[in-house]
């Protein structure tokens, strides 16, 4: 049912049109710019440099990964409807959940494009201050990836229905949200109060448990990372993302291009 | 498709309502209209700004939902998507994206309406030529001027071939000769045995493209049929323009040929039926009038607007 010619063509077109945009390359830059100062931070410091430095250069992947995925999710369908552009596309033989998803993976392809660039300036800072770099940095950069299209994925649901600027308030709150359900969790379990511990965990249960994609700890101190983890954590993205996209193609069916 | 109905476009009571805003208001846009589109033909939707036609389209295109009514498209419910590879669409001003150049633009729609690799290129280039655009087809959209535009829309909706063209007025913001341009590829389609609907509210295109209208005021139709008929029930009148005239003479006028003259002295101007012309035209020569204009004026699609909006305000 689904054509995937059809979701590619609209894909390609996404990630093209956010290749030829120049506001994407001065993020790029200040992420670069900031994965980079990571080395002038550990240079103050005696103790523990690698671990500033890549602490530094890991939480900026994430930061601007995630700030990226809301920051052109919550456009992606909006943009289409305002310009237009959308009533030549979908007049096409084209489902509007083709052209949903082909945004989608567009989205997701040009944040991993940009998430990699950044990953090569950190193996390079890392590589130049001779801080030890090991497969649990890049399940570390690589969950962060996934923690883009999760973000990706609420944005994009926020904004087929809603305005960019409210979808941006939603998808930065579940953002912060999504950080703190398990802690909530936790904290809810030690309240003793039956109530309390029950609201709390079905807030980590129904809300995206975005820690779970949060390796960074790990990665830093060079603990020992289970693949298995990984794995059930990226499965955890995907499953996630796909709930959302079901939810938001449902919501795009029903609206009027007017 | 040969078994495919002879009405293309079959538009039964639709209606639609719009709700402004976030209240439980609603306001009706379509009263329930219904037309037919026959295989092959120009057809054109006709109505004054506001009527509905955009939104008529934008429903049988299934951009937007109807509230009530049917209509089918080849025989196919207009809640299906498949059959929109038969369909072209030309939205009214449209905007297209403007990172891509002409031709990766076609691309684009060929790819997304299921035109296979082979050939795909060559299709573009043909109708990228077709509309005339070979020369920009290497520029990005965002250089292209108001008149490319239209016709980079036009060359999108043909991208995959389709048998049914719809154009939401194809000529606006176009000068005299984009416009005959586009006339002349919408005749092109038609000579291929195309069927095309298009939206205006400009009579003289209409007149030299359409074999039938449907025309629309205020969401409901008013008439449809050929466009010769429509116009022959019309009374005919003519303009004209005078100089040197006396003052008496322009009384007579007034009062027997009820003609509403306006300005004086130098030039004047009014409106006679053709029944009276012939008279008109002596008197003023004989009392040494000089004849400036006569322009024969179809009763225009402009005051059958007018009147159509006068009634329903009246009813109201
Ligand atoms: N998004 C909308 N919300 C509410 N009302 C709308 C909306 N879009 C159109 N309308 C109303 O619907 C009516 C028909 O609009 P439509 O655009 O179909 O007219 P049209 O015949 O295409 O006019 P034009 O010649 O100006 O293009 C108008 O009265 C307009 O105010
Ligand atoms: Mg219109």
């Amino acid at each position: 049912m689904i054509s995937p010619q059809r979701v590619s063509a609209i894909a390609t077109n996404t990630v093209r049109e956010a290749i030829r945009n120049k506001v994407l390359y001065v993020l790029l830059f200040f992420a670069l710019v900031l994965i980079s100062t990571g080395v002038l931070l550990s240079t103050l410091s005696y103790v523990e440099r690698d671990r500033i430095l890549q602490d530094v250069g890991i939480a900026a992947i994430r930061f601007f990964g995630a700030a990226m995925a809301i920051f052109l999710g919550v456009g992606l369908i909006h943009k289409e409807v305002d310009r237009r552009t959308i009533y030549t596309v979908l007049s096409k033989p084209l489902s509007r959940s083709e052209f949903l998803l082909g945004k989608y993976l567009g989205l997701v392809a040009t944040l991993w494009l940009q998430m990699a660039v950044m990953g090569v300036g950190f193996a390079v800072t890392s590589w130049l201050s001779e801080a030890p770099l090991d497969a649990g940095h890049a399940y570390a950069i690589g969950l962060a990836g996934m923690e883009a299209a999760l973000l990706a994925a609420v944005a994009t649901m926020f904004s087929s229905f809603s305005t960019p600027l409210l979808s941006a308030l939603f998808s930065v709150g579940i953002y912060l949200v999504g950080h703190l359900t398990r802690d909530l969790r936790e904290l809810g379990a030690a309240s003793g109060s039956e109530g309390t511990a029950t609201v709390t965990s079905l807030l980590h249960r129904v809300l995206p448990d975005l820690e779970s994609l949060n390796l960074s700890i790990q990665a830093v101190h060079g603990l020992p990372i289970a693949p298995a983890e990984v794995a059930f954590a990226v499965l955890y993205a995907v499953g996630y993302s796909a709930a959302l996209l079901v939810f938001a193609t449902i919501l795009f069916q029903r609206r009027d291009f007017r | 498709m040969s078994d495919a109905p002879e009405e293309i476009v079959v538009v039964d009571e639709l209606v639609k309502d719009f709700r402004p805003g976030f209240g439980l208001r609603k306001k009706r846009v379509l009263h329930g209209i219904s037309f037919k589109v026959r295989r092959g033909e120009i057809f054109g939707f006709v109505g004054p700004n506001g009527a509905g036609k955009t939104t008529t389209l934008k429903v049988l295109m299934g951009l937007i939902h109807a509230s009530g009514g049917r209509a089918s498209i080849l025989g196919h419910d207009i809640g299906e998507s498949a059959y929109r590879r038969h369909v072209g669409f030309l939205p009214e001003n449209p905007w297209f994206y403007d990172h891509l150049t002409g031709r990766e633009f076609l691309d684009f729609y060929a790819r997304v309406a299921g035109v296979g690799v082979a050939g795909r290129a060559d299709r573009c280039a043909e109708l990228l030529d077709r509309v005339g655009l070979s020369h920009a087809a290497d520029a990005r959209l965002r250089t292209y001027s108001k008149g490319m535009l239209q016709r980079a829309g036009i060359a999108q909706a043909l991208v995959h071939d389709p048998s049914v063209v719809f154009l939401d007025e194809p000529m606006s913001g176009l000068d005299p000769i984009g416009r005959k341009e586009i006339r002349d590829l919408i005749l092109r389609l038609h000579t291929e045995g195309k069927t095309v609907l298009m939206n205006t509210h400009i009579l003289s295109d209409v007149e030299m493209l359409c074999d039938r209208v449907a025309i629309i005021v205020q969401g409901r139709i008013r008439y449809e049929g050929c466009i010769g008929d429509f116009l022959q029930n019309e009374e005919r009148a003519t303009d004209v323009v005078l100089g040197a005239v006396s003052p008496d003479v322009v009384e007579q006028f007034e009062t027997r040929f009820e003609a509403g003259v306006k300005g004086r002295g130098d030039r004047i101007e009014f409106r006679v039926a053709e029944k009276h012309l012939e008279e008109v035209l002596r008197i003023a020569l004989d009392t040494g009038a000089e004849v400036k204009a006569v322009t024969p004026h179809r009763v225009s699609l402009e005051s059958i607007f007018l009147s159509a909006v006068e009634a329903e305000g009246a009813e109201r």
